[in-house]
């Protein structure tokens, strides 16, 4: 069945006229043209479609986009200002933690959830959280030098 | 905007598209059993879609109706009862695994619930989605054999509950009937002194199904057995709960106990050679991680 609904994507209010089988992922990439959204496994495996719902991460490649409805949508798109990156991006730059970059938005994203969801997460907790992630590069050392960059980021932020 | 969807897979420049079907958003239990008695055979009740929305995308399966359980209300709670804990359907396996009450009432749960795939899919995936999906690797139906759960089910027929054990009837079949739905969860509550364990063993890589799975709950009185049980995922094609172990009760956890154990659990699974080890092999490795689960718990370590 077609319809039309609207999502909360970034901060925005968007109107899509979607159809009932159509995945999340497939609102975001193909109606909205936000392609940091990619699809990898599309059995919710590897990471690469990862958004975040509620500040939750989900895969986008396996949620109807129906579901999404009343819940606040980001993507990598909703996290710099266009200009500036966001602190756990330039983290990544820093830390050279990409490679092809095909995982990067997913990976972006899970550690953005991770570290607001445990500010100081031991190293078992870090590889538990993204071991959902994948990176065939296997720049997987450098991610998680990464996060404790971004980690230190955070924490100077906010006691600026 | 329009997604193309009469389009030919590959149009939209990712390989798999779901087959057109109509999303159906009952407000209530009745209303939504209502619409599955109506569209029978062609519809199927959603939850978390992990598996459902994936095995429509590879177009192993389609309906032409899914009923969404999502928009009725109240079907996601975790609520403490003066007997037990019941879990909605629809909460999800993060949040039962993070559920500092299922933590601290059931850590055994709260694991086999947090070893599943990722943290999205636990994000996503609902309990009674897991249970009524049946696969017989899933770690959660081990925990709750071993804890006595008992499943809520609701159908045109009414209201009615099935214990666990009798929940599981073959692989990827359940004691659900046509058109009924699966409602809650109930963990009792456990005697004071008693303990339950949750093991999973993964002979690929760590996120992957498990080889198998074993929950073990004993109950002491004078540091002798009291009761014990032991289930079994991934060795059948349902989960195994152990039976005939009245003979421990009374006894103390001693080798020769131990030995009669693994000798019932050796009768009782009937494991099938794949990809995550031979027969042989998943039955040497339910072997030791029955023994390390009752060694767990005979330390008081779990």
């Amino acid at each position: 069945m077609k319809r039309d609904i609207t999502l909360r994507v970034n901060g925005r209010e968007e109107n899509l006229h979607i159809d009932d089988a159509d995945t999340l992922l497939d609102a975001l990439r193909d109606g909205l043209k936000l392609w940091s959204v990619r699809e990898g496994c599309g059995v919710g495996a590897c990471g690469t479609c990862t958004v975040l719902m509620d500040g939750k991460p989900v895969s986008s490649c396996f949620l109807l986009a129906v579901r999404a409805r009343g819940h606040e949508i980001t993507t990598l798109e909703g996290l710099g200002d266009g200009h500036v990156l966001h602190s756990i991006q330039q983290a990544f730059v820093e830390e050279r933690a990409l490679q092809c970059a095909y995982c990067t938005p997913g990976f972006v994203l899970s550690v953005k959830a991770l570290l607001d969801e445990n500010p100081e997460p031991s190293d078992d907790e870090i590889r538990e959280y993204l071991s959902g992630n994948l990176c065939r590069c296997a720049g997987y050392a450098d991610i998680l030098r990464a996060v404790r960059s971004a980690q230190e980021k955070r924490r100077r932020a906010q006691t600026a | 905007m329009t997604l193309g969807k009469d389009k030919t897979i590959g149009d939209k420049g990712h390989s798999m598209t779901i087959r057109s079907f109509d999303l159906l958003q009952p407000r209530s239990l009745q209303e939504a059993v209502e619409l599955l008695h109506k569209h029978g055979d062609d519809s199927r009740a959603i939850a978390g879609g992990t598996t459902l929305v994936i095995l429509m995308k590879q177009r192993a399966l389609h309906y032409s109706y899914l009923v969404d359980l999502h928009s009725i209300p109240g079907l996601a709670d975790i609520k403490t009862e003066s007997d037990g804990v019941r879990i909605g359907a629809l909460a999800t396996h993060r949040l039962v695994e993070t559920s500092p009450l299922i933590r601290q009432a059931f850590p055994a749960v709260s694991r086999a619930f947090g070893h599943i795939g990722n943290v999205r899919v636990r994000q996503t995936a609902s309990v009674g989605g897991n249970l009524a999906h049946a696969d017989y690797r899933l770690d959660p139906p081990p925990a709750l054999l071993a804890l006595n759960a008992e499943v809520s089910v609701f159908g045109l027929q009414g209201a009615r509950t099935v214990p666990i054990k009798k929940f599981f009837q073959g692989m990827y079949e359940t004691a659900l009937g046509p058109g009924e739905i699966l409602v809650d969860v109930k963990i009792p509550f456990t005697p004071e002194n008693s303990r339950a364990v949750y093991l999973r063993y993964t002979a690929l890589a760590a996120n992957d199904w498990p080889c198998l799975g074993v929950a073990a709950f004993l109950a002491r009185q004078n540091g002798r057995c009291k009761e014990l049980r032991v289930a079994l995922g991934g060795v059948a094609a349902t989960p195994v709960l152990i039976g005939g172990l009245e003979f421990a009760n009374d006894q103390t956890l001693d080798p020769g106990v131990i030995n009669r154990l693994l000798e019932l659990v050796d009768q009782q699974i009937s494991p099938f050679s794949d990809l995550r080890g031979s027969e042989w092999y998943k039955r040497r490795m339910a072997r030791l991680f029955v023994q390390k689960a009752l060694k767990q718990l005979n330390n008081g370590t779990a």
